[in-house]
Order: C-alpha cells, then sequence, then structure tokens
C-alpha cells in the first residue's frame, strides 16, 4: 500500500510535442553548427538548411508550453519573479534552468536565421545588424550549439528528476536518450528538406550519414538501456499502447529500419545518391518515430 | 525555531475532526460524494464514493489538505483483524522536493519551517507534483494553480496552533516547538515498546532531510501508506545532468569523426583523382 506519487497530467500534445519539436530544432542546429565546425566548407548547405529549420521550429514551442499552463497568462513568472521584479533562476529545477536555456537558444538561432537571410540576399541588411554582425558568426553558432544540447537534453532529465516511479527508475538515460533522437530527427529533417528541394545531390551525404548512423546506434542503446533500467517498473512499456508506440514506433520504424536501409543501400561507395522519394520516406519514418520516443516515455510516467 | 506537528497514530480514533477543521479555517471546498448518470454504461455511476472503507477522501488532493487514512486488515477467516487510522498532511520537509522543482519560486518556505504556495505567483507548470514524494502537492482546476497544506501559516505567524491540531480531540496531533515535540515522541515510543509494541517506530527524523510533520507508527511506514524510503528527486540530479552531458559529448565526438576523417578521406581521394 504505497502511496501513489502523483501525476502531474501533462498532456501529450503540448508536453510531448514541445519535447519533440525542441529536440529536432535543436538537432538540427547542432548537426548544422558540428559539419560547419568539424567538416570543411562544403557542409555549409548542411548549415545553411540547419538555421532555417532550427528558428521556425523553436518558434512553435512556447505556445504548446504557455498552453499546458494552468494559468497561461503568468508564464513571465518563469523569468521575473513578479513580486521583485527581479530576473529568476532556480538551479535545482532542470525546468527553471531549461526555461532560460529555451530563451538563449531562441536568440541564437534567430542571430543565425537573420545571418543566413542576409547571406542569401533575401535582406539587405537587418535593422540591429550593426548589434551582431561584428560578432563572428561561430560564436553565436558555438553558444547556439550548446543551448542547442541543453533544450534536446533536459527534458529527458525533467523527467527523471521526479518521484513518479517510471521515470526516477530510468534515472539517468533519459536526458542523453532525447539527445541522441535529437541529434537522429535533426538529421533526418535537414534531409527531408534537401530530398524535398531536390538539393541531394549537394549534400555530402557520406559524413552526414556516418554521423547519423552512429546517432542511432546510440539511441538504440540507451532505448534498450531505459527499459532494462526501469525494471519492475517497465510494465508501461510492455503492454499497450505505450509499448505499441515505444517498440514499433521509436525504436524500430525510427531508428533500426533506418538504421538498417542505411547500411544497406550505402552506395557512398559508387558516389550516387539515394532516390528522392527513398530519402523522403525513411526521413519520416525517423521523424515520426521521434515524435512516438517523447510521447511513449511522457505517457508512461502518467499511467 | 522551528515548528512542527507530531502525529500518534497509536491514538488516533479517526474521527476526522481534523478534516473538517481544515476545509472550515482555509475555506476549501467540499468534494460531496454523489451518482451521476453515465451515457456510456447506461446506469448512474458512484463518483467520491471510496465504497471499500470508511476512509472518505483516498487521497490528499487541492482541496483534502488533510487525509485521515483508515487501515482495515482482517484475515481471510475473519478471526484476526487490525484498525489503524493515520491522519496524513503535508510534511514540510526540510529538503523539500516541490520546492526545489518550483521554476517560478512560487513555492517558499518561512521562519517558522513551514513550506507554502504563493498562489499569485504559481504558474500551473505541475513540475512539483510529480516532485513530491509523498503524493501531497495537487493542481486546483478552478485556480490553475498548485495547492497543498500550508501549515495553517497565517494562524502559526500569530502564535495559534495548527486548525487540525487544535480540533483534535485525543492529541493525536500535536503542533509545537520541534525539539518538544521530538521528546514527547521519544518518550511515547519508550513507552509503547514497553507495552509490546515491538514494530511501533518514529518516521520523520532523517526521511527527505527531516520531515516537519512527524508519525508515529505501531507498523512499518508502508502499512501507512508512506513510502519506506522517499527520495528526494533532485538529489540525483547531478549525476542526471552529467550523464545527459556524457550523451552530448557522445554525440558531439560522432560530428567530429565523421565530419573530419570523412573530410579528409574525400580530399585525398580528389587529390587522387588530379
Amino acid at each position: 500500500m504505497n502511496p501513489e506519487v502523483h501525476v502531474p497530467g501533462w498532456e501529450w500534445y503540448y508536453v510531448a510535442m514541445y519535447f519533440y519539436i525542441g529536440g529536432v530544432s535543436a538537432g538540427s542546429y547542432f548537426v548544422g553548427s558540428l559539419a560547419e565546425y568539424f567538416g570543411s566548407e562544403k557542409h555549409r548547405e548542411v548549415s545553411r538548411i540547419a538555421s532555417y529549420l532550427a528558428f521556425p521550429l523553436i518558434l512553435l514551442t512556447p505556445p504548446l508550453l504557455i498552453a499546458d499552463l494552468g494559468r497561461p497568462e503568468r508564464f513571465w513568472h518563469l523569468f521575473v519573479d513578479p513580486n521583485s521584479g527581479l530576473p529568476y533562476l532556480n538551479l535545482q529545477s532542470p525546468l527553471s534552468v531549461g526555461s532560460w536555456a529555451l530563451l538563449l537558444y531562441g536568440a541564437m538561432t534567430f542571430l543565425s536565421f537573420l545571418d543566413n537571410l542576409v547571406a542569401d540576399g533575401v535582406l539587405r541588411t537587418t535593422p540591429f545588424a550593426g548589434l551582431y554582425t561584428r560578432i563572428p558568426r561561430k560564436l553565436y553558432a558555438l553558444v547556439g550549439c550548446g543551448a542547442g544540447f541543453f533544450v534536446a537534453g533536459y527534458t529527458g532529465v525533467v523527467l527523471n528528476i521526479t518521484a513518479r516511479p517510471f521515470w526516477a527508475a530510468t534515472d539517468p538515460l533519459v536526458g542523453a536518450l532525447f539527445i541522441a533522437s535529437a541529434a537522429s530527427t535533426g538529421a533526418a529533417a535537414i534531409y527531408l528538406v534537401f530530398a524535398v528541394r531536390r538539393m541531394l545531390p549537394r549534400l555530402h551525404l557520406g559524413a552526414i550519414e556516418r554521423f547519423d548512423r552512429l546517432a542511432k546506434v546510440l539511441e538504440l542503446v540507451l532505448a534498450v538501456g531505459v527499459v532494462l533500467l526501469a525494471g519492475k517498473f517497465a510494465a508501461p512499456l510492455l503492454h499497450g499502447s505505450n509499448a505499441v508506440m515505444f517498440w514499433g514506433g521509436a525504436v524500430l520504424a525510427g531508428t533500426f529500419v533506418p538504421l538498417a536501409a542505411s547500411w544497406y543501400l550505402n552506395r557512398s561507395a559508387t558516389g550516387e545518391p539515394l532516390p528522392g522519394g527513398l530519402v523522403v520516406l525513411l526521413s519520416l519514418l525517423v521523424l515520426v518515430g521521434g515524435a512516438l520516443l517523447r510521447i511513449s516515455l511522457v505517457q508512461a510516467g502518467q499511467v | 525555531m522551528a515548528k512542527g506537528m507530531f502525529v500518534d497514530t497509536s491514538i488516533c480514533i479517526g474521527c476526522k475532526a481534523c478534516q473538517v477543521a481544515c476545509k472550515e479555517w482555509n475555506a476549501l471546498t467540499g468534494e460531496p460524494a454523489h451518482f451521476r448518470f453515465d451515457p456510456a454504461e447506461k446506469r448512474p455511476v458512484a463518483v467520491n464514493f471510496t465504497g471499500n472503507s470508511y476512509d472518505n477522501t483516498g487521497a490528499l488532493s487541492a482541496t483534502d489538505w488533510r487525509h485521515v487514512r483508515f487501515i482495515e486488515q482482517i484475515s481471510e477467516d475473519r478471526s484476526r483483524k487490525r484498525w489503524y487510522f493515520s491522519s496524513d498532511s503535508c510534511k514540510h520537509c526540510n529538503d523539500a522536493g516541490c520546492l526545489n522543482a518550483c521554476p517560478t519560486g512560487a513555492i517558499v518556505r518561512t521562519g517558522l519551517g513551514n513550506v507554502f504556495v504563493r498562489q499569485d505567483v504559481c504558474i500551473g507548470c505541475k513540475y512539483c507534483i510529480p516532485s513530491c514524494p509523498f503524493g501531497v502537492i495537487s493542481l486546483s482546476g478552478k485556480t490553475g494553480t498548485v495547492h497543498k497544506c500550508t501549515l495553517c501559516n497565517d494562524r502559526i505567524h500569530q502564535g495559534l496552533g495548527t486548525a487540525c491540531a487544535k480540533a483534535c480531540p485525543t492529541e493525536s496531533i500535536r503542533y509545537g516547538e520541534l525539539a518538544e515535540l521530538k521528546r514527547r515522541a521519544g518518550a511515547r515510543l519508550a513507552q509503547l515498546k514497553g507495552l509490546g509494541y515491538d514494530r511501533a517506530n518514529i518516521y520523520g527524523y532523517n526521511e527527505a532531510g527531516g520531515l516537519n510533520v512527524f508519525y508515529l507508527f505501531l507498523d512499518h511506514p508502508s502499512v501507512y501508506g508512506q513510502p519506506e524510503n522517499p527520495v528526494v528527486p533532485q538529489r540525483r540530479l547531478p549525476v542526471s545532468s552529467a550523464a545527459a552531458a556524457a550523451g552530448a559529448v557522445a554525440i558531439g565526438v560522432a560530428a567530429l569523426v565523421s565530419f573530419r576523417e570523412r573530410g579528409r578521406k574525400e580530399d585525398a581521394k580528389e587529390e587522387g583523382k588530379k
């Protein structure tokens, strides 16, 4: 007769979707920045597409987060104490630190977004270009990359740092799992844009595919690790709809199948790019799998 | 000068006067038991009836800040029975999971050691709810904010005791200085052990950094619906953060080996073609 640690009642269509969309945005941003940092100038195209994805996607997330609040009009209390008027940060609360990281990440992706618009000639200049053009682009890409890892990972730490049996038992793996999933879904979003805009021949698939495969292997290992860690609390991931979403959606369709396909179809030896339709299909599998991963883990802690 | 409550469950008679006093003083609405017609089932269904116990709320909630738990254990052949009561509430932990989790500073501790929710600051993010290892704090659909026992914050700062302790007819709930309450608890425990209650124990000296509302139980805490080893979730934060950071480093290394090495090989190939 143990007491029930109460469920928060976070709605999957707000909270899990925020975890997911924030992850895709952050993943594409750090994949793009890392490609540009570690790779040569030919990965510039990847980082360009990444900045065009990261900022619009992260713009979608605050409404989701705010809609799940009991008092949406007070969302700004996350940053400012309404009584003292001073900024508020609670280092013990992943939610508090995460809110600030999201703000920082949003600002950095916005700068990269503007920067690329100017570079592509869409905008001739920006209203406050003087404020930031003297800062090297790579500097805010670096800060944004770090904040992106934080945005992708803290959502898993939020779940782990609770007393709900399933979330507490899976500590400390969910943060790392969400980061691996962000990398994989971020790369998939980039592939998708390249494929849809028929730019695949310009994508140097070899490197990004290799990175993507490593991320997916890490994701598979961590997903299995989460279930093993959950032990006697793993039931929600072994029966019912959460199990279908987790094993069928996230693990099999979203990770294992695209990984196997990537190995099987590895044409980098011939240099032939994969057919666009196939890239679209595989990318969509990865993206849907990433959403189902977040939904199943958010729901598994609330049954 | 920390204040708190000592709940001696061995003399609780299950009268629920504490529940009523709490509702009265804090102006908490009742949730009357009633029947509601369920169109899917095509019959009336009971709402807010526990139906299997004299326990009338079953759990703590945003409007039930006190809950008298009934432990009714009867053997299969009905020859042996135990009937225990335990009046439960927020424990006002010294290391409070809800307070640690709050991203807005809405949950605060006063100089008397009690923890309460500033209703004008809470945004209803609900993160404190799964962060309480005792299942205390809860969201109110009416206010959109979380609510829990305040240790009668408005009374104790005026030198009054808590409403529940005031109403308790057997002094099973006592309000006072923690040190004095602990002395009393120690003496009562020794007395009960002398009477042969070998399993009698005090719950709350070490749990969650020490509980300002602590209990004397006649059996294991789990019999009374309390966790045997409550863990304050934030104590796991350093390891959890380190693991997430390790994940980020792993992805960074994956990017380094993928983009850098690959770039070099391709460069070598291209140079070879020339």
